[in-house]
């Protein structure tokens, strides 16, 4: 983005490209010198030059994956893995099935779970160190603890946690007298077993974010706030989350990417099981392209390409819908 | 300020690689061209590794990580010691099973296999039906090597259509484990396991403990849904696993896992759980082993190579008998599982094959099995490797080792023991898996699920046998 080196060069590009992207826009009553159009084509040479590594950057690594997945996705394949025959679209229709629907209400749900508890969860921990507590410190660092955690160990752990026999969640509830939970193994719960998880994963980073947000809210707000008699509650209502927007947006619109992507808590919890109560679109990508010996390349790029969808589906409608609500400062 | 549009343009870029590199994954495997290079499908002779000017490298593609693999690993060094300057081994770990085959695919496509590759029984099929490798048989046959001592269950599991396609190498078979003490402290002889589900059954009301707010603190029983086991009780029972008698009389177009057999078994498991005498445990192998070790469940079900973990993480005495029957008059087969060593002769010259073969061949030996089985619990390939020194002083110290090797050497060879052989087997084993656990955690009878889950996988059998061809 904004490198320091960059001030000048940006500019003169993006003149350059509004002036040629702008038909009608005040075009130059005579031909220009030609001095003039000859230092204009060589701006936009240079323009182009300075683009051109994230350009190749872009296509190899972007432009070039996509492509791939779109051939393969209308390819079958041999045992190998290569693609052999075209099929078209019949990958895609048969999609159109109450399994494959199946994976779909899951990945939705799977993120309902996760953003929503998640973003609420960091923002009450938040409001309550703002709250004045003692320690604030150390519990702001107690709580952004989790970020640092690698989704595989933060899972193993939970794994033990959640065990059936001898894990420590069902102990306490055997010691309190309770019923015994089935965490992972019952239909009704894994999911909820494995979201648990993922708040509890991205609650560090959310922590973080809103942590900040809250220390940039100008002072003279609070205090304008404060002689006008808000205090608590009601301050934390109508002047932190409000001022917060932009922090919660962006963390809504991060978590719901990284909810869609999510894969290695779901394959070291569940496998996607039981009976795929927890199997969401990424793992279904994973299940058919690379788990069990399997290398159906063409059906799982089918289904890669209705997660792209998936996620510019989500990322647009937040953004058209949710973002107009943000007050940014 | 600075904040807003930066974010925007973040997430935007976020939204992109995600779908890049959702993209990007499944194609990096298929970009590979399909160069097939030279190499034979034979077994060059000792003549290959005669006039070498400079050290021939064997590289070794296997999954065995932690004790394991440092078994492997000395045994490999052993390997290098002994052949200094003329062969040397790489072994290099690729992941587990899955990942290992997986890789391999990937190097299929790109011409760059590695020599040696160790593949799970799982993938047999595969193995032969993508032609890279040399078959076994053929390097029996030019040395004359005596398969003799090597375990029948483990030559009729590997030979396809009277070949030996590969060699055993890391072998194993379920058996019954039971936590002696609590036999012993509900009355029962721990010298006498139960030997079928009815007896199961029957010990599991006596080794059942409840608290006093009457929840269970002691299962009598528990054990994974582990597919592998389904495959286990067919063989015991003596039903095929796959048609075209077991997929080693022609290719299989369907699996019977929702034989009458494995729907008692299926109910009975379900039976278990509603009556609380086995412990509600779900598809990890984790998961069943620490309720076992944990003395949560007094009996339950796993591989020999789960032996080592038990005896040491216990706090009770371990006992072993052999995987029950679902029936008492049951014939009483047992096949194997775990994985067996490919020779790869596509892109390779005649002295690396060669020297592939030497290197298997040294781990065939029964000084290398014997110290293959003590270190790891995996049954000794080579029969004779049991009176080795490691492995006869590890029998000494636990009599237990010896109930895998009684239990295969009491079963018969034959077609239902040697297990199916087809190319969605992984798959397979996946879809009863998932069956038998539909079966026990939703209103879907055990029937109806399995019947599904062979569905299933006929449809994925028809498609793997119409991309052979």
């Amino acid at each position: 983005m904004a490198s320091p080196s960059g001030t000048t060069l940006p500019r003169v590009s993006i003149s350059s490209t509004n002036r040629d992207g702008r038909p009608g826009g005040a075009p130059p009553r005579t031909g220009p010198p030609r001095t003039l159009v000859r230092e204009r084509r060589k701006e936009t040479l240079l323009a182009w030059a300075f683009l051109a590594p994230s350009l190749i950057v872009f296509a190899l690594f972007l432009l070039y994956p996509l492509g791939r997945t779109v051939y393969l996705s209308m390819h079958g394949n041999d045992i190998i893995g290569r693609p052999t025959r075209f099929v078209g679209f019949d990958h895609f229709s048969e999609l159109l099935t109450a399994d494959f629907g199946k994976v779909l209400v899951t990945t939705l749900l799977f993120t309902l779970l996760v953003v929503v508890p998640g973003v609420l969860g960091a923002l009450a921990v938040v409001l309550l160190l703002e709250s004045g507590i003692r320690g604030q410190r150390f519990f702001r660092s107690a709580f952004a603890l989790p970020f640092a955690f690698s989704v595989a160990s933060a899972s193993v752990i939970f794994a033990v946690f959640y065990n059936p026999a001898s894990g420590v969640l069902n102990g306490i509830l055997y010691e309190l007298g309770l019923g015994q939970v089935k965490w992972l193994n019952s239909t009704d719960w894994s999911l909820i077993s494995v979201s648990l998880t993922t708040v509890w994963m991205n609650l560090g980073y959310g922590v973080l974010v809103l942590a900040a947000g809250v220390g940039s809210i100008p002072r003279e707000v609070n205090e304008a706030a404060l002689l006008d008699g808000a205090t608590g509650g009601r301050r934390a209502w109508h002047i932190t989350v409000p001022l917060l927007g932009p922090q919660l947006f962006f963390l809504a619109v991060i978590s719901t990417i990284n909810a869609l992507q999510s894969f290695g808590q779901i394959h070291i919890l569940t496998q996607g099981g039981p009976v795929g109560s927890t199997t969401t679109l990424v793992y279904s990508i994973y299940e058919y392209a690379f788990a069990y010996g399997t290398s159906d390349f063409g059906r799982a790029s089918a289904q890669a390409l209705v997660l792209l969808l998936m996620v510019l589906g989500c990322t647009a409608l937040q953004f058209g819908v949710i973002e107009r609500k943000v007050h940014y400062s | 300020m600075m904040g807003t549009p930066r974010i925007m343009r973040r997430t935007r870029t976020r939204t992109a690689l995600v779908a890049g590199a959702a993209a990007l994954c499944l194609s990096i495997t298929a970009c590979g061209g399909d160069s097939e290079g030279g190499g034979s499908l034979s077994a060059p002779g000792p003549e290959a590794l005669e006039d070498l000017d400079s050290t021939v490298q064997v590289e070794f593609w296997h999954s065995m990580d932690s004790t394991n693999g440092q078994v492997l690993n000395g045994l490999i060094d052993e390997f290098n010691a002994e052949h200094e300057g003329r062969i040397k081994v790489t072994g290099s770990f690729q992941g587990d099973y899955d990942t290992t085959l997986a890789q391999h695919r990937a190097a299929i496509q790109q011409g760059n296999t590695a020599n040696i590759v160790q593949i799970y029984d799982l993938g047999t099929q595969f193995m032969i039906d993508s032609g890279q490798t040399v078959p076994a048989q053929s390097f029996v046959d030019k040395d004359g090597y005596d398969t003799g001592p090597i375990e029948d269950a483990l030559l009729n599991y590997f030979t396809v259509d009277g070949e030996l396609r590969s060699f055993p190498f890391n072998n194993s078979t379920p058996l019954m484990y039971i936590n002696k003490d609590a036999f012993e402290e509900a009355g029962l002889d721990p010298e006498q396991p139960p030997k079928d589900l009815a007896g199961i059954r029957e010990y599991a009301e006596a080794l059942t403990v409840r608290g006093a707010n009457g929840q269970v603190e002691r299962y009598g029983f528990g054990a994974a849904v582990y597919g592998w086991f389904i495959e286990q009780f067919m063989a015991r029972a003596a039903v095929p696993y796959c048609d075209s008698g077991n997929g080693r009389e022609g290719r299989a177009t369907e699996v019977l896992f929702d034989d009458p057999n494995v729907v008692e078994l299926v109910e009975w498991w379900q039976g278990m759980i509603d009556d609380e005498l086995a412990a509600p445990l779900g598809r990890g192998t984790d998961d069943a082993q620490a309720a076992f070790t944990a003395g949560r469940a007094a009996m339950t079900l796993e591989s020999t190579g789960a032996m080592g973990g038990f005896l040491e993480q216990s706090g009770f005495e371990v006992g072993a008998g052999y995987f029950p029957l679902i029936h008492a008059d049951d014939p009483a087969g047992s096949i194997i599982g775990g994985a067996s060593l490919w020779i790869n002769g596509a892109g390779h010259s005649d002295a690396e094959t060669r020297a592939s073969w030497e290197f298997v061949q040294f781990l065939l030996t029964p000084a290398a099995q014997s110290k293959w089985h003590a270190g790891t619990g995996y049954l000794s390939v080579n029969t004779e490797g049991y009176n080795g020194p490691e492995a006869s002083e590890r029998a000494a110290e636990y009599p237990q080792f010896s109930v895998a090797a009684d239990q295969l050497a009491n079963s018969e060879t034959n077609i239902n023991t040697a297990g199916c052989m087809m190319g969605v087997m992984s798959e397979a084993r996946v879809a009863a898996e998932e069956a038998w656990e539909a079966a026990l955690v939703t209103d879907t009878t055990a029937a109806d699920a399995l019947s599904a889950g062979t569905d299933k996988v006929s449809r994925k059998i028809e498609e793997y046998n119409a991309s052979v061809g």
